[in-house]
């Protein structure tokens, strides 16, 4: 235990020893310290177990509307006894003069016997000379009073009465030195300060944590020779559906799992040729009749293979390696796994290292560089991919191997047509399922989210 | 992706000599995903393009093929039969022109079959039958049916007891008051005639694409079954018989046909395909040298046949198997037959340079620098609600590009602008310690041929002495020191910005964006205490610089 101690805390030391038992006001008198310095030295002595605190909790009555008109005016029975002190008067004219207050006054009045009627006449009966209550509202009067100084039988009068005594709970507190103060020294204070005392957090100013995964990983393909490519993320449907061989009755294009824009078509969606390549390669392998106005629809894209695609298609490259990254869309429940929005990486190679051996190679360094060694490939199925491929992933906290990314070769049904004539490699996957990984979130929604306290405290991901 | 419910011990059944274990390490190398296991139970996702795997009767074939236990083509036997015509009349062709069938005899059906038979039967019809627009089966107990069969169609008022009921119903009432007839009744259109399949007592086998008749169901003491499938197409109506015929068959059953004729309908033939392709496009494609006849027993245990000569192996293709197109698809099926986990992983030296592509190298500099300058940045959706970007903002809400059918009420318009969100993100951190300054870098859309998209830059900061000069301060450094540009601001008022403390953030006498100190009740609105400055600018046209 240090015992180097602030002026602060040797002011209060000082102060306590002179009058042990002091609350934090008097404390401030004592010391010409203000209360926050008061507050901020109790808590250190606290926290190195030299004072005591003790919270004590008290109620403090005060009048409320109601109680303090009474205390002006008088309490309406007492009013209506005033006005009776003259004579009898009618019952009409009572309540013309005493207004709402009547009804409950009069009944008071009865029931207590203070009062009695003939025909339409009141007149006094007996007057007791303090009416209940009247004392506590005297005693009150617009200032506050500790509920224990009050006669309680005269008080329980009011408080049944509406808007009469307010009663507030008084948290209080007291401060003392402990035994181990006792003991201690005060010497003069030659300017060192406790080194050892905690301190106040500064908040590190950062780049958002999944956008730190997204650059990392930017850096990786980079790194690995391939170029970005960025693309809208409104697309038509041609592009993000047709062009990818995905029929246009396919079930994943409908309304409950993609997002279509309301009343929104593309103008152009690409050119004649492409149109009517992509049309025929469907009519012919998926034999339906395929709808342009189906095809013009603007869709949020389900994936950035819509802006590979397109780029491909618009350049034709015999020899390539390029990514896109960037913002897809699903319409979906958003829960702890599943966001209607979230970041996708997707790479291609393009020429004469397209081979699928070469395309789990490419994963497999992928991996290896975001630090995940523990991979294998499994067959699955995409509509514009064959051969496809999953990677799997080890988990090592969920003890399980999980799906990542998706890869495969894209289908002649989809290259032909747009006069892509080298084999291209793609592959691609959510960026939010890697980055929940580094930073061991379970749910996925942390990311969006912004909630200062994760942001602030979250370590960075190397 | 669908999933299906299989038992190990029946798998074992069917395929022969084989593990538990063997199975379950083999089912991904079919391409199914195990979903979970419980005992004797394992869960499986298949794809949709091969609705075969939808019992366990396929799988088993597929497993076989894998296992080496049985391999090359799965023949159908269908033996050819003139005892069970359907006569197709022309009134079905503007509803379901289509139909076919298949006559299976002498099988066994315990419950577990049924059950698989139902859930094939449901995913043919979501699947490839898309929801059974393009193709329904209906399955019964042959020995309930009297041949000759009509298909035809009849009045909406016909009336039968249909399946999974006792009492004598009109079609009308099916439509309106079952779930399979409000489901799937739009099918049929407008028109005051349905397709009907009726037997030759004029009885009533299948209201298709709907339901059966209940006389024809299939319980365990069903031996024989008629199968029938109707749709708008012939060839989808027979690849979708031919999983079913190819299904029965593996559990046991003994194939005849059944004779169709009228109105451009014909009996099935159920036929095998020939693909041809090249051992150097597999080669290629896969990264290996493998001999042709390698590529052949491959191919034979993926269930196909396949024959070399030279270079060209020719490859026999079962009706099922109507997932296979061409020639990129036969590389595939060498490929599983090959074996994925023996393919070993090669990388070759990249030939290509590499680069980040120059806007994403802008947006990062600007991060550094709001950062810098104490900033935090925060990340929000793209699609946000009416709400938070008009209702609390005060702001113009007459162009808004909104989805169809979301199912988050938050996430239902495009954003066109990136400080409400920031707001509403302050709104949710009010018990955090202040200040609070957070910036965002994101795409705004808006209507524009069809659908402009550019990236805005928009930063806060929340503090109870937070005020113009800081915030302004905080802009022109941000923009001077991460593009060297200078900007001037302009009074305005704006609804969302108090007046008086507001300004037009300008550059080269062109306004890009808009800065100030948010109204006193917008900030109310969103609950915060303290008074907040902000700013957003367009990145898109004069800042930012493409290639």
């Amino acid at each position: 235990m240090s015992q180097v101690f602030h002026e602060i805390e040797k002011k209060i030391i000082l102060s306590l020893r002179d009058n042990p038992k002091q609350s934090p006001e008097t404390l401030e008198k004592s010391t010409q310290l203000s209360p926050d310095q008061i507050r901020r030295g109790i808590e250190w002595l606290r926290l190195k177990d030299l004072a005591i605190v003790t919270e004590s909790k008290s109620s403090i009555i005060r009048l409320g509307k109601n109680g303090i008109e009474s205390f002006q005016k008088g309490l309406p029975e007492r009013r209506l006894l005033n006005l009776l002190k003259t004579g009898p008067k009618k019952l009409s004219d009572l309540q013309k003069e005493l207004g709402f207050v009547f009804g409950p006054s009069m009944g008071l009045a009865r029931k207590n016997n203070w009062v009695e009627a003939s025909s339409d006449q009141i007149s006094i009966k007996n007057i007791p000379s303090e009416l209940p209550g009247e004392k506590t509202i005297k005693l009150i009067g617009e200032n506050k009073i500790s509920k224990d100084k009050i006669d309680i039988d005269d008080l329980t009068t009011l408080l049944k009465r509406p808007d009469f005594i307010i009663e507030d709970i008084i948290t209080s507190k007291e401060i003392s030195l402990s035994d181990s103060s006792k003991s201690i020294k005060l010497t003069e204070s030659s300017g060192e300060i406790d080194v050892e005392a905690k301190v106040p957090e500064t908040f590190v100013a950062r780049t958002h944590p999944l956008k730190d995964t997204i650059d990392e990983i930017r850096e990786i393909f980079v790194t690995l020779g391939f170029s970005e490519i960025l693309g809208n993320m409104t697309q038509s449907s041609f592009w993000n559906f047709d062009a990818l061989f995905t029929p246009q009755d396919h079930p994943a294009r409908e309304l409950q799992d993609t997002f279509y824009l309301d009343k929104i078509n593309a103008k152009k969606i690409g050119t004649a040729e492409q149109i009517r390549k992509v049309s025929e390669s469907h009519k012919k392998n998926w034999r339906y009749q395929w709808d342009i106005s189906e095809a013009k629809k603007m869709v949020l894209r389900t994936h950035t293979t819509c802006v590979t695609i397109k780029h491909l298609a618009e350049n034709k490259p015999d020899e390539a390696r390029f990514f896109s990254l960037g913002r897809v869309f699903r319409n979906e429940k958003v829960s702890y796994k599943h966001l209607v929005e979230f970041n996708q990486i997707e790479g291609v190679v393009v020429g004469k290292d397209a081979s699928l051996r070469n395309l789990m190679g490419i994963q497999r360094e992928f991996y290896k560089r975001i630090g995940i060694t523990k991979i294998k490939f499994w067959p699955t199925f995409f509509p514009y991919t064959e051969p496809s491929l999953q990677t799997m992933v080890y988990n090592e906290k969920l003890g399980k191997w999980i799906e990542l990314f998706g890869m495969g070769i894209f289908r002649p049904e989809v290259t032909k047509p747009l006069g892509i004539t080298k084999p291209v490699l793609a592959w691609g996957g959510g960026i939010e399922r890697i980055a929940m990984l580094k930073y061991d979130l379970d749910d996925v929604r942390e990311f969006y989210n912004n909630n200062l306290g994760w942001l602030r405290s979250t370590t960075k991901c190397q | 992706m669908p999933v299906v419910e299989l038992s190990y011990s029946r798998l074992q059944k069917l395929i022969g000599k084989v593990s538990k274990k063997q199975i379950a390490d083999s089912l991904p190398f079919l391409g199914l995903d195990i979903e979970s296991e419980n005992q004797d139970l394992v869960r499986i996702e298949y794809s949709p393009n091969r609705p075969d795997y939808s019992t366990d009767f396929g799988i088993a074939l597929g497993l076989q093929g894998l296992l080496g236990i049985k391999t090359g083509i799965v023949k159908l036997n269908v033996k050819k039969s003139t005892k069970y015509p359907i006569i197709v009349k022309s009134s079905v062709s503007k509803i379901r022109p289509f139909v076919t069938g298949i006559v299976a005899k002498n099988g066994k059906i315990d419950d577990k079959t049924i059950k698989q038979l139902m859930t094939m039967q449901e995913d043919l019809h979501f699947g490839i039958g898309r929801k059974r627009k393009k193709s329904s089966i209906g399955i019964h107990d042959l020995d309930k049916i009297s041949f000759p069969l009509v298909y035809t169609t009849t009045d909406r008022d016909h009336t039968f007891i249909p399946l999974n009921s006792e009492k004598e119903i009109a079609i009308t009432e099916i439509l309106s008051k079952t779930i399979v007839g409000k489901d799937y009744g739009p099918l049929l259109g407008q028109s005051s005639q349905v397709p009907i399949i009726l037997d030759t007592n004029q009885k009533t086998v299948s209201f298709p694409p709907i339901i059966n008749a209940a006389v024809t169901t299939v319980t365990t003491k069903t031996k024989n079954l008629f199968v029938e499938v109707t749709g708008i197409n012939k060839e989808d109506a027979e690849d979708m018989l031919s999983v079913v015929a190819t299904i029965l068959q593996s559990a046991g059953f003994y194939l005849e046909s059944v004779k169709i004729s009228g109105s451009n309908n014909s009996t099935p033939k159920l036929e095998q395909k020939k693909i041809k392709v090249s051992s150097s496009l597999i080669n290629q494609i896969l990264g290996l040298n493998l001999t042709p006849s390698k590529i052949t027993s491959s191919l034979k245990k993926s269930r196909l046949d396949a024959s070399s000569k030279g270079s060209i192996i020719t490859c026999t293709i079962p009706a099922y198997r109507f997932d296979i197109f061409g020639s990129m698809d036969l590389v595939e099926e060498v490929a599983l037959g090959y074996g994925i986990q023996n393919l070993e992983p090669t990388i070759s030296p990249s030939q290509t340079i590499g680069k980040i592509n120059p806007v994403s190298i802008q947006l990062k500099s600007l991060d550094q620098t709001m950062i810098g300058l104490g900033f935090l940045e925060a990340l929000n959706s793209s699609l946000s609600s009416k709400r938070v970007l008009y209702e609390m903002t005060n702001r113009d809400s007459s162009k808004i590009i909104s989805v169809l059918d979301s199912k988050s009420q938050e996430h239902t318009i495009l954003r066109d602008s990136i400080l409400p969100g920031l707001l509403e993100n302050l709104s949710r951190n009010i018990h955090e310690t202040y200040p609070q300054k957070m910036f965002e870098t994101g795409i705004v859309f808006g209507l524009d041929n069809p659908v402009s998209e550019k990236i805005n830059f928009s930063g806060i900061s929340a503090h109870k002495d937070a005020n113009f000069t800081e915030i302004k301060s905080i802009l022109q450094s941000a923009l001077k020191i991460g593009f060297g540009i200078n900007i001037e601001t302009k009074t305005i008022t704006n609804p969302t910005f108090e007046d008086g403390h507001c300004a037009s953030v300008v550059l080269d006498n062109s306004q890009i964006g808009i800065i100030g100190k948010i109204d006193s009740k917008i900030i109310e609105n969103y609950k915060i205490r303290v008074p907040v400055v902000g700013f957003e600018i367009s990145l898109s046209e004069s800042i930012l610089k493409s290639l």
